[in-house]
């Protein structure tokens, strides 16, 4: 199995960190106009977010893998419900690279499978280095045309 | 090739009557506020016509503007009044053909026709409106070219004879009648959580809700049953499916009339349907799922390729002319997995509870907020039947999965039809080393967590599941491309 590279705990935790400031402001702003018990409680409840986001984020890295297999690209992840997927190569449509901008700032690169599929429409490997997701992109390209045959993908 | 030319004055008249009444309104309200200067009766009147006359214009521009062709290889549109459109629909691509003509359109002799693509969420080409006959010919060529039939010309094909049209399935009257009857819509009963949440604002009533509460849900329950028969009735009068060479076909409706095709081969999903009272007396009902959309869902305004109703026996004889599976042998969940229903619906029964203390606390009633509790004692049984009702079944070339007590789905799914795989456990299934696992296909009718799902299974079981179904999918991909290419 394969894991993701470790810099996506850095995007993950800007996250976490925005997520965290932002309930911080919120809870301040009641804080001053209903609730009156004072400022340390905004501080206390930023923290607190940011400690389990943390711990959220790691698990989170821990638990993400994935492996280009025989037939299949195979998935896990996920922290509270677990996730493993099977996209066969047959049922891949297209296959993009992202780059958002705080992956771009810490050297990283997302890579999207689609499917026809209703539910597991789209797949998103991200924490890859830029090199690494193009090579899995292309990889993945070459699998799904050899796999396809003469089939229409529905 | 145009639209039907009755189709302007149709779509002027339907669109006018909307567009003059909202003017209208919208100057009686203007009026009154002083934005503009008040309106008087001709005024109003005058700015109606104008409404009426400005969307005339635009239905006969829409009518000049609009052309499709049908060629040997597919059906192009050009369309739009001011920015214009063309649209090349590949015809090995479409996955259904639909018609449908409310009574206006019967007694104009029009037609609308929708066809479907697997792409996109909308329907690809709506011709509005086309004549009925015209209908039916594109129906039928487009059946024809896809099999490698070359264009002809209208006119000369209408009439020919055609591959043997083979009956599958006709509703009897009875049967439309004990389907209304049977059939409760649970769409409906949406409608009826409104009624209790509002009687705690009601005064006086509170303290009657208990029996009062029961009489009233009792009341709208039997209102919303009728409701769902009539339309039932009015949407499957006349339902028929039949098989003309690798399609289905199907009619019904009283008051809109549909008929529409679907390419066998192009089926994804094949569901059958039984509720408690379907399954007391017997009956089920079936849907053919495809790529396009799943029956009874908008774009087509409902379209439906399914038997609404028949006996269980016939149900399963069609689902297996529709795909040839093996009759499945389920495979229950482990008994362990009722705990977790137990402790499912005692948590939702304690939330109830919670939240009408909590209504107490703010209102002051009602004083049986503890009531819900009385309940537990029920939550064993219907873990049990919950239980019972779920199961999965591995056959040669099919995988079957069944849910619901109330609405008991069975969902086949051919292993050369899936998608992708997906396991998935909670939290709360890892402590009871449960999994599910999600067979997803191209169907439209998963949106809303209905994809085939093997729900709790034993997480060993889970994974072999998993792995089994990629691997099936590759066996049965490889087999179909050596009968293919062997035939050739």
């Amino acid at each position: 199995m394969e894991t993701l590279n470790p810099r996506i705990r850095l995007v993950w935790g800007v996250g976490v960190l925005v997520t965290a400031a932002v309930l911080g402001v919120g809870v301040g702003v009641a804080d001053r106009f209903a609730l009156g018990v004072g400022a340390w409680i905004a501080v206390v409840a930023a923290v607190a977010v940011l400690g389990v986001g943390v711990g959220y984020v790691l698990v989170k890295y821990r638990v993400w893998a994935f492996e280009v297999r025989d037939d299949d690209l195979y998935l896990e992840r996920g922290v509270l419900t677990r996730v493993h997927t099977v996209v066969p190569f047959v049922r891949v449509q297209h296959v993009d690279t992202q780059r958002g901008p705080i992956e771009r700032a810490a050297g990283l690169s997302s890579v999207v499978v689609y499917t026809a599929g209703s539910r597991g429409a789209d797949v998103t490997i991200p924490g890859l280095t830029p090199d690494r997701a193009d090579a899995l992109q292309e990889r993945l390209r070459r699998l799904a045309i050899e796999s396809e045959g003469d089939f229409d993908a529905v | 090739m145009k639209l039907h030319p009755l189709s302007v004055p149709y779509r002027a008249i339907s669109r006018g009557i909307s567009v003059g009444t909202s003017v209208v309104f919208l100057g009686i309200t203007l009026s009154g506020t002083g934005a503009i200067p008040d309106l008087i009766g001709p005024a109003l009147v005058g700015l109606a016509i104008l409404g009426v006359l400005v969307t005339a214009g635009w239905e006969v521009a829409y009518y000049r503007r609009f052309d499709y062709e049908l060629t040997d290889d597919g059906l192009d549109l050009a369309s739009g009044v001011v920015s214009r459109r063309h649209r090349e629909i590949p015809l090995r691509r479409v996955q259904n053909v639909d018609i449908s003509r409310n009574v206006i359109q019967r007694a104009l002799g029009l037609a609308a026709l929708d066809l479907e693509t697997a792409g996109g969420g909308e329907t690809e080409a709506s011709l509005r409106y086309v004549g009925y006959d015209e209908a039916k010919r594109l129906q039928r060529e487009i059946q024809r070219l896809k099999r490698g039939g070359a264009a002809t010309d209208a006119g000369e094909s209408v009439g020919r004879p055609d591959d043997p049209e083979e009956t599958l399935f006709e509703l009897s009257m009875p049967e439309l009648v004990a389907l209304s009857l049977l059939s409760f819509d649970l769409r409906y009963v949406s409608v009826l959580a409104f009624g209790p949440v509002a009687f705690p604002f009601v005064p006086g009533i509170a303290d009657l809700a208990f029996l009062g509460g029961i009489v009233i849900v009792g009341l709208l329950a039997v209102g919303l049953w009728a409701i769902s028969a009539v339309f039932t009735f009015a949407r499957y009068y006349g339902f028929r499916l039949s098989q003309v060479g690798e399609e289905l076909r199907y009619e019904r409706g009283l008051v809109q009339r549909y008929d529409g095709s679907i390419p066998l081969e192009k089926v994804q999903t094949v569901t059958v349907r039984e509720n408690v009272l379907m399954r007391r007396f017997g009956y089920a009902a079936l849907a053919v799922e495809t790529a396009g959309y799943a029956p009874g869902q908008t774009p087509s305004g409902g379209s439906e390729a399914a038997v609404p109703l028949a006996t269980r026996e016939r149900v399963l004889d069609l689902a297996r002319e529709v795909e040839p599976f093996d009759p499945p042998e389920f495979e229950r969940p482990p008994k362990r997995a009722r705990t977790r229903y137990v402790a499912r619906y005692t948590l939702a029964l304690a939330g109830v509870a919670g939240l009408l203390l909590g209504a107490r606390a703010l209102a002051g009633r009602p004083d049986l907020w503890y009531a819900p509790l009385a309940l537990v004692v029920l939550t064993p049984v219907a873990a049990q039947l919950k239980w019972a009702n779920r199961g999965y079944a591995r056959a040669d070339r099919h995988v079957v999965t069944r849910n619901g007590f109330w609405q008991r789905t069975t969902k086949i799914v051919a292993y050369d039809r899936v998608q992708t795989v997906i396991e998935t456990r909670t939290i709360f299934q890892r402590r009871r080393r449960l999994a599910t696992v999600v067979i997803d296909t191209a169907s439209s009718a998963g949106f809303g967590g209905r994809e085939a799902s093997a729900v709790d299974l034993d997480r060993t079981d889970a994974r072999r599941l998993r792995e089994l179904v990629g691997r099936r999918l590759h066996e049965r991909l490889g087999e179909r491309w050596t009968e293919r290419t062997g035939r050739r």
